[in-house]
């Protein structure tokens, strides 16, 4: 198993997959000090982890700061992860309260923004046509840096949802909250949204 | 049918994260509530928009970085046990060497205390202007680098001037801690945590920035200068040209003449020119600053009557930050100070429409240009007179 998600990451296939080869082997191995298994786990989470990063804490260098902390801190305790909760539970909390000790070291309140714009997306995933992709890229952005104005409450709950896919009940789990706290929050980010990007309307049709 | 509204339910709704039972009580008010429909519509806009929210990609270099990280936790010096160690030290052929080499980390620790070493990577030149400013734990001599991610302290008796790049200087004052966070072509960015520093940059705007914890300020072409008290606190005076300041979906853009206040949690008040009267400045304050107020419609009220044309810099920054009836008055006051430019409507500016704030602002930034030169200000005082006559406004500065 392991050797079949080595070959995956050498692919450099989406993380999607490379998340779905992480099972408990790669995880025991990491508890057992395997530098190779703990290089898979970082593969196939890094992106997200430096999105929520990036997203939380405003500005590259402290995303890159805090990114290589959390893995720091996740192989130092990985021992400690009992399999009560998912992994990606325990991951993602890390994440969070490693994002949210760092703004109040800084003394910061995001957004990061809220605080610095963040550079125009040249991925060409989202370029299909020159018309259509220069549009979608825009709307990127636009939204990108409408998420980075929102008030952290509900910011951690749209980046737990749309960058890493955790349902209510996982976010929940993840923010210490209930499920209706979550699903308050998402309500209010949406319309905070809508409400900001309503000339982008036309884009989707609405 | 629910008897209540379900707006509160409409994410869930929509993400289908509801039981199957309450999802269809929901379905079927929805049907006939036409406010819930229209709130529906919001929330599945604003949930289209965030499905847009791209991965970013981390840097190439992070593996490194962390296995760097890592090594050097995992380093340990071997250490022999007590008594042997310390017994071969002791004997007398080795404790002069030993005293000789003592004396020899000194002077070197002497010698780099005073030496700064040159950053791996880009670097903006720092000159020592008074005192003994530090980078890091190392004092400036003269002149040294500045590298990303170091600090520059000074204490109540150092200043230091920073090259930025090729764009423009930045003066550090006393008791003052700044660091560089990036510098490239298409971004130059420091940190203020505290102290005052005062900027002259030539740039276009989106190049220079500085963040503080309670706002970031984004140079567009100026001079001013920038202090952040312990509480995290700041005050922006800008002296020439134009900077924003920005903290989540606050913004406010701040002309030569002009200050504004950023408390920590809360992000930048509203601009004001400093000429503005006394009244007008502490009615502002409270507005920004006062959740708690009550009388806030008094306080509005008092801040409308003191406005003189220019403070219109003031009142279209507070169109946004102000809503229902407090909006028309704010509207009202500023039409009666310089009425709006063709196209620009009362319907339109209540609803913040963009285009026509910003054809207003246009008009209005005649009104708010550099009154610092004596010919300037005789020459505008004029015009402004004349202009105020023929609105019937003689009198309303």
């Amino acid at each position: 198993m392991l050797e079949q998600t080595a070959i995956l990451a050498e692919q450099r296939v989406p993380d999607s997959r490379l998340q779905d080869s992480i099972d408990a082997r790669v995880i025991r191995a990491c508890q057992q000090g395997d530098r190779e298994a703990f290089r898979l786990l970082f593969e196939a989470y890094k992106d997200r982890v430096f999105s929520i990063a990036r997203y939380s804490l405003g500005d590259e260098a402290a995303a890159d700061d805090v990114t290589q902390q959390i893995f720091v801190k996740l192989i130092t305790r990985i021992g400690q992860f009992r399999g009560e909760s998912e992994f990606t539970t325990w991951l993602y909390r890390l994440v969070i309260n490693t994002c949210l000790d760092e703004r109040r070291k800084r003394r910061r309140f995001l957004p990061v923004s809220e605080f610095e714009p963040l550079p125009p997306m040249t991925n060409t995933a989202n370029q299909r046509s020159p018309e259509t992709g220069y549009a979608r890229q825009e709307v990127a952005d636009s939204v990108r840096h409408a998420i980075t104005g929102l008030k952290p409450k509900m910011r951690l709950p749209i980046l737990l949802k749309y960058v890493e896919g955790l349902s209510y009940e996982e976010i929940a789990d993840v923010l210490g909250c209930s499920k209706g706290t979550v699903a308050s929050r998402l309500n209010r980010a949406h319309k905070a949204l809508a409400r900001r990007l309503g000339h982008l309307r036309d884009e989707f049709e609405l | 049918m629910f008897s209540k509204h379900v707006s509160s339910l409409t994410s869930a709704y929509y993400h289908d994260e509801l039981p199957p039972e309450q999802s269809r009580r929901v379905a079927e008010h929805l049907i006939g509530c036409v406010r819930c429909r229209a709130e529906c519509e919001e929330v599945r806009f604003g949930a289209m928009l965030a499905a847009q929210l791209p991965l970013i990609p981390a840097p190439d270099s992070l593996w490194r970085e962390i296995e760097v990280a890592l090594d050097r936790n995992d380093r340990t010096v071997p250490v022999r046990s007590g008594p042997h160690l310390i017994s071969f030290l002791l004997r007398p052929r080795f404790a002069l060497a030993a005293v000789a080499l003592i004396g020899l980390v000194v002077t070197v620790a002497a010698l780099l205390m005073n030496h700064t070493p040159a950053p791996a990577g880009a670097s903006w030149d720092v000159a020592r202007m008074r005192g003994a400013p530090r980078i890091g734990s190392v004092l400036i001599s003269d002149k040294a680098k500045l590298g990303v991610g170091q600090w520059l302290e000074t204490d109540p008796n150092s200043r230091a001037q920073i090259n930025v790049s090729d764009i423009g200087q930045v003066e550090i004052d006393p008791n003052t801690r700044v660091r560089l966070l990036e510098t490239k072509p298409t971004e130059h960015r420091l940190e203020l945590e505290r102290g005052r520093l005062s900027a002259r940059i030539s740039a276009p705007p989106k190049l220079f920035f500085v963040n503080t914890p309670s706002g970031v300020a984004e140079d567009r072409g100026c001079a001013y200068t920038l202090e952040v008290d312990d509480a995290g606190n700041s005050l922006l005076h800008v002296t020439a040209g134009w900077v924003a300041l920005q903290l989540r979906d606050r913004e406010s853009v701040v002309p030569a003449g002009a200050a504004c206040a950023t408390k920590a949690g809360i992000g930048p008040g509203t601009p004001y020119f400093e000429d503005a009267s006394a009244s007008f400045r502490t009615a502002l304050t409270r507005i920004d600053f006062d959740s708690v107020a009550t009388d806030r419609s008094k306080t509005l009220d008092s801040l409308l009557r003191g406005a003189r044309v220019r403070d219109t810099l003031t009142l279209l920054h507070l169109l946004g930050r102000v809503d229902g009836n407090d909006r028309v008055q704010v509207y009202e006051r500023m039409a009666e100070l310089v009425p709006p430019p063709q196209g620009v409507t009362r319907e339109g500016v209540l609803a913040l429409d963009q285009q026509m704030l910003d054809a207003w602002k246009d008009k209005l930034k005649f009104y708010w240009s550099d009154y610092s030169s004596p010919p300037m200000k005789f020459f505008k005082k004029a015009w402004i007179r004349s202009l105020g006559a023929l609105h019937g406004l003689e009198g309303k500065r």
